[in-house]
């Protein structure tokens, strides 16, 4: 069972200018003291065609984390707009937050992201060029999509038993200048998902 | 017979496959498929009991749900105190749950129903073991134990006072264990399983008392569950699924020889789940009609994959009740609640039904008094004897004192549960506020300014959280459920390493990861539809812009949507990238063999001998180990060096006797050279030029003699020293000493010449020499008593103090009839009473009032094998190790009550065992006038007698002790025995007595009668 469960995630400053900074405010419990920093992570999928338009908008450590509950606010800046298509720019896309401990995502948390024009003449005729400064960026906060992983609370992913919870592709061969992550998209299912649409 | 089925009970449709109403009936929980995950989620009663509770939307209906189990929950059980919730799943856990008295109530973040958490249920413990499917969970009666059982076949025993310590795992089982009951008087547990057998194990000693096989030889493993019962007067065990004449039946075995004589049939499937009411019932007394003395009789709930409910009574030859299509599917769990009216039974189909029935159809509930009677005829033992707590419901409390004495036992009973909390009042984990004065909502206004951020090592961001509330763990500290240890920051530091260096010498994992085909996101995204209908339930969101989107538009849709439940390789990558850095950084600071492996490093990670890496680096690793190694032996070194005391330390252990002084262990060694003269039967100490011996310690005395120091006259002189705190004197003897031994007022020294002669502590000689008929074999003093035991195998002792003899020249001839038997031991009490031990294991003493020799321990005695009375030794006294009757029993105590668990002896002939036995330490204690182990034992006794009921000894007990209330010439009561106020005594035994309500007449007849005689 895991030892951290998100028990809220508030949206902050929604809906905003596009080149506004991301806010969240989490709140979560620990079931007992952990001794090692949770990793939280604000993912951009720029396009929806490839997870190559992936932005990583920041990481942060979260700790230390005793026993309780426990809030913060996890603030990161806007996406890149040079990394982004320009055709995705405009319409739905998703934000993503996950939450890693030693090296194991056990939460993502998905929200739908609407980015349209305020301007009703920009709207009716956007421009090819996307101009973000007019955009105007509104997460679906009331409808968050929580998908919970098991992970081993106890060591690292390599001990554990069953395979098909560690994740095959953690490979730190990966430069770091590869950020965001090129890697083909993979199929892999999670063993336990809590779709809640 | 009434019948709901409340259809606010389901979990989205998902089958409940189990289902378990609280002990005080107002909840009830139950267990199944979740979405993607386990479900257990807990109900209130009212609105199944009362159609205006339900219809009133200020009444909740569901209480608490918790996604926590992984997969499908298959059972879930409360305790039989209704503090815990258990439950067990196919994700191979059982996770044990207690309420916590959260802030308010709070939502399962991201769940799709918007029903709060009206109660808070927190997992306080997970029991891993199974390496399956637990498909059953059962609290042992008094939650003592809690039992699960799996499809790896095993059935586990957990200690349910102390998660997640394992009792026991019992194995036999060669199919998938299916089902688990306790018998209500808590001797077996018996389990069914897909082997084509029942088996019943003793809780004794936890292994197979009955392997039952024949009715289910035919039976093949095709229901989910085979949850059996056993009945609460424990006389009936009653299957799942059985056969017989290939009809499904539900097989009754009794409880005597586990006979398989009778079946319920009428089942067209296989039965799945029997559940016995909890109640003992008898028949209904008819208005007008003359009471028939009926007998009591148990009601039964069947339940089967036909989708058919029976009810039955064991006094009726049919059921009283058959309800055919109840359900769309397998009915797969019952229960009652504990009045035996109600009952609740769940499906496959993902309904529950609820039953009621009136005391017409079922008679009349015997209450706990009339139920623990029939126990108590059977068992010899009342179940309700622990259990304060569900017999205080039931039996009033008459007096004050007693009620007193009850919620005293309880506190501490409580505050003994758990060190950490703090009184009754924390009996419940609260989460402490530590907000101080500001509301949450100020303080989330100004999170993001407030809140600590600082820089790693690395420079990555690091937030500190806002604790909003702590968790206060209550009884469950999380170190002891949590068994791994939770390791300091800098040694978790070296498991990244490995983790990551496992990782990094394997390319050819990834390179075989890259070659894979890339799936296709739309292969697994949920179809198109689903999405957009999740994005319109959003009216005010995205709607608008969605309505205006071309189905070219929607298709990045379905892969938005993969994308919230995929992990995606790029976001690990990173991760696995950052933590490959923030795990080598802090390891550059030492400058030993872990530099050189960080370079090691650094240098090829394409490396392809990956193995030859591993090896160098594991080499590093331990040679950066061994220099604290080596520090931390030295340091043991020093402190085992320190350990070792002089030897005046190890003498310090007080000592209420004599015989630990070195010098009379001495004939006992001398023992051993065998063949003494036939006219002597007992060896005699050889004489040495010189010993000395300690006396004793406080105040410390020792005692040196020193043989033939000077020839006076042609007579050799013998010198006996003594220092007595740092005080000397000396005296000198006509003859060789050949022993000496001595007290705190007295030293007594035997010569060569058979003269014996008593010295006070100060040198004074207190005796005329007494002449001995044989040479001295054993000398004991303690207090101002003497004691000679000679080779001729006499035994006198002396009360140097009235210049007395106790015990004049009695022969051991009695004691020492077998050939082979010889004197092992020998002591003298500290009231004068000497106390022989023989090789035969026997301890006799000479009782001087009667005259005559006594048994007082027998180390083969078989009442000391079999005796049990574990259950009534004191709780914070400090067992009696020291007085004469533990010396002489020894160890053999704790031996005998290991046999009692090992041999299974009915209960009746334990429980006589066990009164003999008491008896007899009483009156060996009181022989040997051990004032202290008198009273110990004596507690021990009165609370056997209160557990066991045994009214009439009890009350001659109390009797003896209280003595008359009014003097008369004609009384002969002491008011002391062995120095103990009798009356003394009874105030320490009324407390034991309240300790069962049935007595608490007598409680109060004698507390009066002690008020009484206190106010004269």
């Amino acid at each position: 069972m895991a030892k951290v469960q998100v028990l809220n995630v508030a949206v902050l400053d929604n809906p905003s200018p596009f080149g506004n900074p991301f806010q969240f405010e989490i709140t979560f419990e620990c079931m007992e003291d952990l001794p090692e920093d949770l990793e939280w992570k604000i993912i951009y999928v720029g396009s929806a065609e490839s997870e190559e338009y992936d932005q990583v908008l920041d990481s942060v450590l979260v700790g230390p984390v005793p026993a309780g509950r426990h809030m913060f606010v996890f603030q990161a800046d806007a996406p890149n707009t040079g990394l982004i298509p320009e055709s995705d720019a405009v319409g739905v896309t998703v934000v993503l937050i996950t939450c890693t401990y030693r090296g194991q995502e056990f939460i993502r948390i998905g929200y739908y992201v609407n980015n349209e024009y305020t301007e009703p003449e920009l709207r009716e005729n956007p421009p090819i060029k996307p101009n973000y400064t007019q955009l105007q960026r509104n997460i679906l906060a009331s409808n968050p999509r929580v998908t919970r992983f098991h992970i081993n609370w106890e060591g690292c992913a390599e001990r554990m038993e069953d395979c098909e919870n560690v994740d095959p592709t953690s490979n730190s061969m990966l430069p770091p200048s590869c950020l965001p992550g090129k890697a083909p998209p993979l199929g892999i299912l999670p063993d336990n998902s809590m779709d809640c649409l | 017979m009434k019948l709901l089925k409340p259809s606010w009970v389901s979990h989205n449709g998902k089958p409940i496959f189990s289902v378990d109403i609280h002990p005080d009936g107002t909840k009830f929980a139950t267990g199944g498929q979740g979405e993607d995950s386990g479900k257990v989620m807990i109900w209130n009663m009212a609105p199944v009991l009362r159609e205006e509770d339900e219809k009133n939307e200020n009444i909740p209906k569901m209480l608490c749900q918790m996604d926590n189990h992984l997969a499908c929950v298959n059972c879930v059980r409360w305790s039989n105190n209704g503090l815990y919730l258990a439950s067990g799943g196919d994700d191979k856990l059982v996770m044990v749950w207690k309420r916590a008295a959260f802030i308010g109530p709070s939502t399962v973040f991201g769940s799709s129903s918007k029903l709060a958490n009206v109660e808070q249920w927190r997992c306080v413990t997970i029991l891993r073991n199974h390496t399956g499917d637990v498909m059953d969970v059962a609290w042992s009666p008094h939650d003592v134990w809690l039992a699960s059982c799996s499809v790896d076949n095993t059935i586990v025993i957990w200690n349910a006072r102390k998660f997640p310590e394992m009792v026991m795992c019992l194995r036999g089982h060669t199919g998938l264990v299916k089902g688990l009951t306790w018998d209500p008087v808590g001797k077996y547990i018996a389990s069914q399983a897909d082997d084509h057998s029942l088996r019943v194990w003793r809780t004794v000693d936890w292994q197979m008392e009955a392997n039952i096989t024949k009715p289910f030889s035919e039976c093949g493993g095709t229901t989910h569950v085979l949850r059996l019962s056993w009945s609460p007067d424990g006389q009936y065990l009653v299957s799942a699924h059985a056969m017989n004449n290939s009809g499904p039946t539900a097989q009754i075995v009794e409880r005597d020889g586990w006979k398989t004589n009778m079946d319920f049939v009428g089942h067209r499937k296989a039965v799945t789940v029997v559940k016995f009411n909890p109640k003992i019932f008898k028949k209904k007394q008819k208005n007008g009609s003359a009471p028939k003395p009926g007998c009591p009789y148990c009601c039964c709930a069947v339940g089967s994959k036909d989708r058919s409910l029976s009810v039955w009574l064991t006094s009726l030859k049919r059921p009283l009740v058959v309800i055919h299509d109840l359900f769309d599917k397998s009915i797969m769990d019952i229960s009652w609640t504990l009045t035996g009216l109600g009952m609740l039974v769940c499906s496959m189909d993902g309904t529950v039904a609820y039953l009621d029935f009136s005391l017409d159809e079922l008679g009349d509930p015997l209450n706990e008094e009339e139920k623990n009677s029939i126990h108590q005829n059977i068992y010899g033992k009342s179940l309700a004897i622990t259990s304060t707590e569900a017999q205080l419901s039931t039996t009033i409390i008459e007096n004050p004192e007693m009620l007193k004495y009850q919620q005293e036992r309880q506190n501490t009973a409580q505050a003994n549960f758990g060190p950490s909390s703090a009184g009754p009042e924390s009996s419940t984990p609260k989460l402490n506020s530590v907000m101080n004065g500001e509301s949450l909502e100020d303080i989330r206004k100004n999170l993001l300014k407030k809140q600590v951020e600082t820089r790693t090592a690395d420079g990555r961001r690091r937030i500190t959280p806002l604790c909003i509330a702590q968790l206060d763990t209550g009884d469950f500290s999380p170190a002891l459920f949590n068994s791994a240890p939770i390791l300091p920051s800098g040694s978790s530091m070296s498991n990244q390493l490995t983790s990551q260096l496992s990782s990094d010498s394997s390319p050819g994992q990834a390179s075989s990861l890259g070659l894979r085909p890339s799936h296709d996101p739309m292969l697994t995204s949920p179809p198109a539809n689903s999405a957009v209908k999740g994005l319109e339930d959003n009216k005010d969101g995205v709607k608008s812009s969605l309505l205006l989107t071309s189905a070219s538009k929607i298709e990045p849709m379905k892969a938005l949507d993969s994308r919230f439940t995929e992990r995606s390789k790029a976001t690990q990558g990173v991760t696995a990238v950052i933590s490959s850095i923030s795990g080598l950084t802090p390891l550059d600071r030492p400058k030993d063999g872990l530099s050189a492996l960080i370079d090691l490093m650094n240098k090829d990670d394409t490396s392809s001998d990956s193995e030859d890496k591993m090896a160098n680096i594991n080499k590093n690793l331990s040679f950066s180990k061994r220099k604290p190694e080596l520090l931390l032996d030295g340091a043991e070194v020093v402190e085992k060096r320190k350990k070792g005391r002089p030897r005046k330390d190890k003498m310090a252990a007080p000592s209420t006797f004599t015989q630990i002084t070195p010098a009379e262990r001495e004939p006992s060694r001398v023992a051993a050279p065998p063949a003494p003269p036939a006219a002597l039967k007992l060896p005699t100490p050889s004489i040495k030029k010189a010993f000395s011996l300690q006396v004793s310690m406080e105040p410390s005395m020792f005692l040196e003699v020193e043989n033939e120091v000077s020839v006076v006259a042609g007579s050799k002189l013998s010198q006996l020293r003594c220092s007595r705190d740092g005080r000397d004197w000396n005296t000198l003897l006509p003859s060789s000493v050949v022993t000496a031994a001595g007290s705190s007022d007295v030293l007594a020294v035997a010569c060569q010449d058979r003269m014996l002669s008593v010295f006070s502590s100060c040198g004074r000689r207190l005796l005329p020499a007494i002449q001995l008929a044989t040479p001295v074999s054993a000398l004991h003093c303690s207090a101002h008593f003497v004691m000679a035991l000679t080779a001729g195998a006499t035994l006198s002792v002396w009360d140097v103090q009235k210049q007395k003899a106790l015990v004049k020249n009695e022969s051991l001839l009695t004691i020492l009839s077998g050939a082979d038997t010889t004197v092992s031991q020998s002591l003298l009490t500290q009231q004068g009473v000497p106390v022989i031990g023989l090789s035969n294991g026997k301890s006799y003493c000479f009782s001087s009032s009667l005259e005559t020799w006594t048994l007082i321990a027998d180390k083969g005695d078989s009442l000391v094998q079999c005796a049990d009375f574990r259950s009534c030794l004191p709780t914070h006294d400090a067992p009696v190790s020291s007085g004469p009757l533990a010396v002489m029993q020894g160890r053999n105590l704790n031996a005998g009550r290991l046999a009692s668990r090992l041999s299974s002896t009915p209960h009746h002939l334990q429980q006589s065992m066990t009164l003999a036995f008491l008896e007899n330490q009483l009156a060996s204690a009181l022989t040997l006038q051990s004032a202290q182990e008198y009273r110990y034992w004596l507690l021990i006794y009165a609370r056997f007698l209160v557990n066991e009921g045994s009214e009439y000894r009890l009350r001659e007990l109390c009797k003896e002790l209280l003595g008359p209330v009014h003097k008369s010439a004609a009384t002969a009561w002491e008011p002391t025995t062995l120095g103990l106020r009798k009356r003394e005594l009874l105030r320490e035994v009324l407390p034991v007595i309240v300790e069962n309500l049935r007595f608490q007449r007598l409680f109060t007849e004698y507390q009066d009668q002690l008020e009484l005689l206190r106010n004269k």
